[in-house]
Parts: C-alpha cells; sequence; structure tokens
C-alpha cells in the first residue's frame, strides 16, 4: 500500500483527482466546487511531503498563498467590482516576490536580482488576470485548469524537479475532476474564483519556482501564459458540453504540449 | 574567605592568556577538504557524492581538550560525475540550492583521546534547518606540509543522518534515507 502511495502517478494524478472529486460532489450544494481544486493540490503536497512551516521555503509560501487565495477567492466570488480583475493580479504579482524572496536573496546584485523579481510578478500576475475572465464559466475555466496543470507540471517535471512536477500535475488532475463532474451531470458547477484564483496563482508560482530553482527554461513559460486565452476561443453554444470542453481543452492543451516540447529539447527526459 | 576569593580569581586571570595561546587556529584548505555523501540508490548501489567547494576555520586547544569547528559547504558545487544527476539534486527535490546555497557544520564541543580529537559534537544546518550532528573523527594528523613548510592538520571525519529529518523528502524510500556524510578535511594553522 504504501508502495502505492509513493508512486508518482498516484501522487500528482489519482490522488488528487479522487480528493477534488469528492470535495466537488459533497460542496457543489453550496456552491463552493471550486475548492475541490486546493483539495487536490494539498493532498499531493501532504504526499510529497510539502506541508510545513519551518522552514518556509518557497514551495510552502506558494502552498501557503493557495490557501489564502482560495479563502479570498470565496469571498470574492460574487464580486462585480470593474477594477477586481486588476487587483486581483496586482496582489498575485507581489505576493509572487514574496515567494522567491529568498532565492532574489542569494543574487548579489540588485540588477541581476530584478529582472527575475520583474519576470515572476509579470507572468502571476498576467495568469490571474487572464484566468480571472474564465470564473463565470465553469466548462472553460475547467478545461484551462486541465492545461495550466498538464503544461506546469510536465514541464517542471522535464525541468529536473519531480516535487514541482506533482504539485504542477495535480492542478490538472483536480481541474479534471471538476470539469468531468459538469460533463457527467451536465450541468455547470459554480466554481468562481475559488477556482480560478488560486489555480492560475499556483500554477504561476509552480512555473516560476521551475525556472527559479531547477531547469525550466524561462521561454517555456510563454506557452502556458497563452493558456486562459486559448480556453475562451469561441465554441458553438447550441454544442453539447462535451464538444464544448473537447474543443476548450484541445485548444488549452495545445499551448501546454509547446511548454512542454521546449523544455524536453532543452531539459529531455524527465528525472524518474 | 576574602583572601582565598582573590586569590582565585588571580589564578583565573592568569590563567586565560595561557589557554588562549595554547588554542590553535586552522584555516581549513579548499584544495584538500571535501565533503562526501553517499546514499543507498534504490537498493541496488551506493551513489557517491561531494561538494567541491568548503571553507571555515577550527580551532583547537589539545592542552585543555577543546576545539571549535566552524565549516560552510557551497552545496551548488555538488558534483556526483553525471551531470543530469547533479541538476536533479542542485533542484528543490533534494539540495534546493537556489534557496539554501550552503549547509554549515558548527561544533564547540569535541572529545579527545589522549591528545587527539575522537568526535565532533555538533549542528548540521541543512536547507534551513539544523539537528546535532556527532562527527567520528577516523584519522587525525599534524606536521609541517613539505611543499610550502606550513604547519598543517588533517584528518577524516564521519557522520550519519537520516535527510528526511532535514526535510529532504524525495523518492523516499526508494533512494534511502540514511545518508553517510564523510569529511575528508586538511588546515593550514594560521
Amino acid at each position: 500500500m504504501q508502495e502505492l502511495l509513493n508512486h508518482p502517478a498516484v501522487q500528482g494524478g489519482v490522488a488528487p483527482f479522487i480528493a477534488a472529486l469528492i470535495a466537488a460532489i459533497v460542496l457543489r450544494r453550496w456552491n463552493l466546487a471550486g475548492l475541490a481544486l486546493i483539495a487536490g493540490f494539498i493532498v499531493t503536497a501532504f504526499m510529497v511531503g510539502s506541508i510545513g512551516i519551518e522552514p518556509l521555503t518557497a514551495t510552502r509560501k506558494a502552498i501557503l498563498l493557495g490557501v489564502l487565495a482560495t479563502l479570498l477567492g470565496v469571498a470574492l466570488n460574487k464580486s462585480t467590482w470593474r477594477f477586481m480583475r486588476a487587483t486581483l493580479a496586482c496582489v498575485g504579482g507581489l505576493a509572487s516576490i514574496w515567494v522567491i524572496w529568498r532565492i532574489l536573496q542569494q543574487h548579489n546584485e540588485f540588477l541581476t536580482a530584478l529582472p527575475w523579481a520583474v519576470g515572476t510578478a509579470s507572468y502571476v500576475g498576467w495568469l490571474v488576470f487572464w484566468s480571472d475572465r474564465l470564473h463565470s464559466n465553469p466548462v472553460r475555466a475547467g478545461s484551462a485548469g486541465v492545461a495550466l496543470g498538464v503544461g506546469t507540471g510536465v514541464a517542471a517535471l522535464f525541468g529536473s524537479s519531480v516535487m514541482l512536477g506533482l504539485l504542477g500535475m495535480s492542478l490538472g488532475a483536480a481541474s479534471g475532476a471538476v470539469l468531468l463532474l459538469q460533463l457527467l451531470s451536465k450541468q455547470s458547477l459554480s466554481c468562481g474564483r475559488s477556482f480560478t484564483l488560486p489555480l492560475s496563482l499556483l500554477a504561476g508560482l509552480v512555473g516560476c519556482l521551475g525556472v527559479l530553482s531547477a531547469s525550466l527554461p524561462w521561454y517555456a513559460l510563454m506557452a502556458i501564459a497563452a493558456i486562459p486565452s486559448a480556453a475562451q476561443i469561441p465554441v458553438p453554444q447550441k454544442s453539447s458540453m462535451w464538444l464544448q470542453s473537447l474543443q476548450l481543452s484541445a485548444a488549452a492543451l495545445l499551448c501546454a504540449a509547446g511548454a512542454i516540447y521546449l523544455t524536453w529539447r532543452v531539459t529531455g527526459a524527465p528525472p524518474i | 574567605m576574602k583572601r582565598s576569593s582573590l586569590f582565585s580569581a588571580l589564578l583565573i586571570s592568569a590563567s586565560l592568556p595561557l589557554s588562549a595561546l595554547a588554542a590553535e587556529t586552522y584555516k581549513v584548505d579548499p584544495a584538500h577538504t571535501y565533503p562526501h555523501f553517499s546514499i543507498s540508490h534504490l537498493g541496488f548501489s551506493t551513489m557517491h557524492g561531494r561538494f567541491d567547494k568548503t571553507s571555515g576555520t577550527i580551532t583547537l586547544d589539545r592542552a585543555a581538550k577543546k576545539g571549535t569547528v566552524d565549516i560552510t559547504v557551497d552545496t551548488r558545487s555538488l558534483t556526483t560525475g553525471f551531470a543530469k544527476r547533479d541538476k536533479d539534486l542542485r533542484s528543490p527535490d533534494f539540495f534546493n540550492v537556489a534557496e539554501f546555497p550552503t549547509m554549515t557544520y558548527k561544533a564547540d564541543s569535541m572529545t579527545f583521546k589522549g591528545d587527539t580529537p575522537a568526535t565532533v559534537n555538533g549542528s548540521l544546518t541543512l536547507l534551513g534547518v539544523t539537528k546535532p550532528v556527532k562527527l567520528t573523527i577516523d584519522s587525525f594528523h599534524c606536521g609541517i606540509f613539505p611543499m610550502n613548510k606550513k604547519a598543517k592538520c588533517g584528518a577524516n571525519a564521519s557522520a550519519d543522518i537520516k535527510r528526511s529529518n532535514f526535510g529532504m523528502k524525495t523518492f523516499l524510500p526508494g533512494i534511502g534515507d540514511d545518508v553517510k556524510l564523510a569529511f575528508e578535511i586538511e588546515a593550514y594553522k594560521e
């Protein structure tokens, strides 16, 4: 049993998928199905031993922010404030600098650390901004989630970090569970910002940590950055949810595949 | 009573400079100091790695049988002879060198066998976690280095640690939890 639980496919795929599916089924009656994402992610974080406070590593800070973003997302689910999207992007970008602070401190020169800080904040802010546009459309959000998780996770895995890879893939697995539940029940789940905010923030942070502390090439993130936009391509509204989901997932996964290819070109096969 | 206290104080103050003189300070010779680690690879074999950059100072007071150790290892200098594995080991899965570029060993307690250090009781800080680690000194030799005629001491020391105690949990238990740390260390007298 322990051997099974230690298997990367279980830790990054099966376990978060099941956890998210159960959470979505239980919580959908209170319109809180979006919490399924963080449920799946936390299960993986626990299994790979990343849960903890001391020492507060960048990965642990990212997990902490993911939980806080979920709570914030619940509070802001119904908000229609016109500057909400830009505000969340700015806050997410600034929070990402806190996450990578210790890595930035290793740079002796301020000017060498600055591009990494700006790049990280911009990337995370970008993902938060564009993913927030999907919060009111759970099928699009779920499709984007699958691609963000798969793209970030597999690219991070190829980029020499199993832990970051599994954390990234858990986002895809959890999103897949939420998407599947919608398709099977043939009704949209009200995911809202409690789904899109932690999804974009965590996918952004895992990607940036892959670049800063492993060997993920920064330009692979450019392909991942296109995923939220790819999940907004027009699809026939009269077509079935299955077909819509298939088209949206295919478009988003194409971007993810681009990121994985770019990483594979540099790093070769994953370390497992 | 008063006279006795005064006498004790004089004795202590007189002995301080002597013990200070007896303590010798040694600076680590990075060209002959390499911390190694060895770990089980899925039970098939024992893999070895080493760190190429180490610095620090050691003080020895053989008369008082005391000493201190302050060693800093640059974890970015890790090498196992296979570049791809080195990259994996530097990642957040293992040594996380982007966040924790150094590992330190500090000790202010030693035991002696005769006038030779036998064990060092200190603490290892790895990945931001500090745990007590006892180093066993397998060999110790001091003398004049023939090339430059400088006084030097050298030692081989080792310790067993569990990597999970320092938060390094990736691929447990396949890649072993028990890690043998071995230091070959040489230091010039200052």
